[in-house]
């Protein structure tokens, strides 16, 4: 039995997400815009159509990593010969090669994250949406888990660029990028973006309304 | 569902930034912080000597920054013959190979973010330290937190750690001071940003700026 808490929105407060502040709100203007009078930036009490924005960032992000994964995401030149490398192959390259820690490292940024994103963003979105077996302590420690996980898919992006860069003999040996690699990065610019969308207040809305609902029907 | 009545005082109260949790504002000695009892996030705290050291660390920043950008990472000697690269130098190659979007985007994350970042630390903090407080500060620094999220040079370094496995294995690899340059600048960076205590500057400017305007 968890306690009935109060919450700034039962107040009719809104914290600004930039400066932290606690605006008073006049009751008719739960939904509108509100002016910050500390930062004078603009905001709303919950980000505005967060479920709506995250899910469809999210399927952008789902679209975008099909191509991410079936193109090349680097080609080699070695004497001329171009041997092109997708993410996953270029995984298996290090397997081979007997790298095994680089492997998993690449594998959990290029896959794992980016995948666990998507997925867990959609499960957070559903469970938020229908309140089905909504735990707000686990799913919004889960959110957090992914919010700090997403820049690191990155990784892949970085890497690529880095040696394209450095590797750059002529033609003894050059590496040249990929079109994955453009899909790779949009997946992970929208999977940020999505996250960012998402308001983890909601997880805990729908208790706190739960327990006002059943607080009123216990005084009734 | 009880409203309660407009004289409330929301100097005095504190909401919960993850789970909207409100709670009376506790008072915070140097190096406290206070956890939300429902979801466990920290919603204050108050630095040691933030201004102080989130300065000197800014500062450093600056300092590194131009040797990070520009001198060479690493260099692959390959059949007798040797190339190197810089931070800026994987920019140029990806706009010249018509990367157009990896290069403005690795531009923004790898160097515009955390150099922006930096120098808006170092002027937030500058006018804390030496008192010369405007109104404008309020609107820069919320302009600031738009960038809290997208600066990845612990990534990028990550990246290097991992092209240098890559490049070890049928190349000789050397390693340059830009490497250095760059661990320095990503370890000032950082903590300039964990320094910085966002709190005590934006209850110091309010105290300065907005209500002053609400008492004329």
């Amino acid at each position: 039995m968890s306690l009935l808490i109060n919450t700034a929105k039962n107040n009719n407060l809104a914290l600004c997400p930039k400066c932290h502040k606690l605006n008073l709100l006049n009751v008719e203007c739960h939904d509108k815009k509100i002016r910050c009078v500390r930062c004078h930036g603009l905001f709303y009490q919950r980000k505005s159509h967060s479920l709506q924005y995250t899910l469809a960032w999210n399927i952008a992000a789902l679209i975008a990593f099909v191509p991410a994964n079936l193109y090349p995401i680097m080609i080699i030149y070695s004497l001329g010969i171009g041997d092109p490398s997708t993410i996953l192959s270029g995984i298996g390259q290090f397997v081979d090669q007997g790298l095994y820690p680089i492997a998993v490292i690449i594998f959990t940024a290029s896959i794992i994250v980016p995948l666990l994103k998507i997925i867990g963003l959609f499960v957070l979105v559903y469970r938020a949406y229908t309140g089905v077996r909504l735990r707000p302590d686990k799913h919004s420690k889960f959110y957090h888990v992914l919010e700090f996980l997403g820049p690191w898919s990155m990784l892949d992006v970085f890497v690529v660029a880095l040696l394209v860069a450095v590797v750059e003999l002529g033609f003894v040996t050059s590496v040249a990028a990929g079109p994955a690699i453009n899909y790779f990065t949009l997946t992970v610019i929208f999977t940020m973006i999505a996250a960012n969308s998402f308001d983890p207040r909601l997880l805990w809305d729908k208790e706190s309304n739960d327990l006002q609902g059943n607080k009123e029907k216990n005084d009734n | 569902m009880e409203h309660l009545s407009n004289s409330i005082n929301t100097k005095q109260l504190i909401a919960c930034q993850q789970c909207d949790a409100l709670y009376d504002k506790p008072e915070l000695k140097q190096g406290q912080s206070v956890k939300c009892v429902r979801c466990g996030s920290t919603m204050m705290e108050r630095k040691v000597d933030s201004i102080e050291r989130s300065y000197n660390w800014s500062l450093a920043g600056i300092i590194l920054l131009v040797p990070a950008i520009l001198l060479p990472i690493m260099g692959v000697t390959l059949a007798g013959q040797y190339h190197h690269a810089s931070l800026l130098d994987c920019i140029l190659v990806l706009i010249e190979r018509g990367y157009f979007m990896i290069a403005v985007l690795v531009f923004l994350f790898a160097i515009a973010v955390p150099v922006v970042r930096l120098f808006g630390s170092f002027y937030i903090t500058y006018a804390f330290k030496f008192n010369k407080l405007k109104p404008s500060l309020l609107d820069f620094f919320r302009a600031f937190h738009h960038l809290d999220n997208w600066a990845m040079l612990n990534v990028f370094m990550l990246g290097i750690v991992v092209s240098m496995y890559k490049l070890l294995d049928d190349t000789e690899l050397s390693i340059n001071m830009g490497l250095l340059a760059f661990i320095l600048w990503l370890i000032s960076s950082t903590m300039a940003a964990a320094a910085l205590d966002q709190d005590y500057i934006w209850e110091k400017l309010e105290d300065e700026f907005v209500n002053k305007y609400s008492e004329k």
